[in-house]
Order: structure tokens, then sequence, then C-alpha cells
């Protein structure tokens, strides 16, 4: 249950610097060693340009932008998304939010996920909060 | 050759994962999240919960710990090489605090052959100590035929 009053149409957005060592903590915390994530050479010889961030650590920034707007962590319901393009080292990734429908004490969220580019590194990101 | 439909229905775990408050501190800094929900003990036993809870997308690490045995599964033998995450959507129904014992129930819900590609959906059940549900997760891979 989140105090806030929303209404359909309201918006809001979150900026998040993805910094150098990134990837360390996220392996770490997560145990998701992979080494597309952890070895830049490795990322280099599969094609990816470097390491990458993890999609779930993306996903945690975008889940943030939410609970940061709700104040209640627990009103988060629902969160889903398609990984669409991968995030580098350096990039800044920038969560824009709409709330598309309300149904009693759920609210529908659409979301777009994009680089400093303004490119879509996530598409079809979809999530509900309770009021 | 196409992964065979008959693995629809598998099931993997249960796993048991023991949630600690130093864990929950460690991943809410690894997303940059400084929730004080998640991170400081005197603000969190103020706040409506009446003490640290876990960032919702926690999920990550109980709920993906059933990656792995569906990674290793040597019978549906996938090609990790070729995988990649496709999709990921998490459904929360209560909040998880340190202490907490959740235990993980997974099941492939579907696979979808396509010309170049599988794709397989993996769902997880999270349930904690009393028996209550706190998260759906599903996970969707897609594997590109070599």
């Amino acid at each position: 249950m989140s105090e806030k009053v929303i209404k359909i149409g309201d918006t809001f957005s979150a900026k998040e610097d993805v910094d150098k060592y990134r990837t360390i903590y996220y392996a770490g915390a997560s145990g998701d060693f992979n080494p597309i994530h952890i070895d830049p050479e490795f990322g280099e010889m599969v094609g990816l340009g470097g390491v990458i961030l993890h999609g779930l650590c993306t996903f945690g920034f975008v889940a943030k932008a939410i609970t940061d707007w709700t104040g209640d962590p627990g009103a988060l319901k629902r969160i889903k998304c398609r990984f669409a393009k991968p995030v580098h080292l350096g990039d800044t990734i920038t969560t824009e939010a709409k709330v598309s429908s309300i149904e009693g004490s759920k609210a529908s969220l659409e979301l777009k996920v994009t680089d400093q580019e303004g490119q879509e590194v996530f598409t079809m990101t979809s999530a509900d909060v309770e009021l | 050759m196409d992964l065979d439909k008959r693995f629809i229905g598998k099931k993997y775990g249960p796993l048991i994962y023991e949630v600690g408050k130093e864990k929950i501190k460690e991943y809410a800094r690894a997303i940059k999240n400084e929730d004080p929900h998640y991170i400081d003990d005197e603000f969190a036993k103020n706040s409506k919960y009446g003490g640290i809870i876990a960032p919702p997308t926690f999920a990550v690490v109980y709920a993906g710990m059933l990656a792995e045995p569906f990674f290793k599964d040597k019978e549906l033998n996938l090609n990790y090489a070729m995988l990649v995450h496709g999709e990921q959507e998490f459904e929360f129904f209560d909040v998880v605090r340190p202490g907490d014992v959740i235990t993980s129930e997974g099941e492939i819900v579907g696979i979808e052959n396509k010309e170049k590609l599988d794709i397989v959906t993996l769902e997880g059940i999270s349930r904690n100590q009393d028996g209550r549900d706190v998260c759906k997760a599903t996970f969707t891979f897609v594997i590109r035929k070599g």
C-alpha cells in the first residue's frame, strides 16, 4: 500500500550512471560471474565490445525508479521487461514511466528504458503498483 | 534441432535460501539503491515494516538459484554459449525480510520452436517459512540454433 495519490497519465523518470566497477559489485552480490560481465578481454572476444552490465542490474535500476516514486518498496507488485540491447560501462540509463491505467487499487505503468543515445535497452517494460 | 517440447512440465528444486540482513544491504548497494528500507536499521525499525526488508528484485538472488540446475540439466542439454536471457518478470506477493527461509520450486512452463531459435520459459514460485508465496519469477531464455 502506497500513501501516494496516483492518477492516469502521471509520469516520472530517473537516471542511473553505470560506473566502471558496477558489474564487479553486481557479480559479487548476485553470484553471476559470467565472464561477459567481468572480463573485458572475453567481452571483446565474443563481440560485445568489452564487458556488459547484467540485465538484471539494469532491471534493478528500473525497479528503483518505481519504488523511489511510490516511496514504499512493498507497493511494487509486478515488473516485466524484454532485454533488447546490451548496456556498457559508462552508459547512463534513463527510465521514463507513465501511469497507463488504474483498476481498483492497482495502477499499471508503461516504461521506457533508454541509454544516453536514446536507444531502448529494454522493450515491453511494464509494472503494476498497489495504491 | 528443436528443443523437445516433452520437457514442458519438468521441475527443478526445491531450493532453500536463508535471507541475511547484510546480504540484503550488499545487494541493495550493488544495484545503487540506498533506500533506507533496505540499509538503515533505525529508519526501518520505525517504518511500517518494523525492520529491514529486501528490495523487490532481491528475488534475483533466491529465485535466481533455480537457473543453475536448469542450465546444468544434462537431459535438457541447453547450448549455454548460444543462450541469452530474453525476458524477465517478477510478481511480488509479500515482502522478504532478514531471517526468512525461502523455498523456490521451478518448472518449465513453455517451449517454443522457431526457425532459428528456441524459446524456453522457466517459472519459479518462492514461498517463505510461513508457507506464504513471496514471488513468482518468470525467466524467458532464447537459444539460437548453431
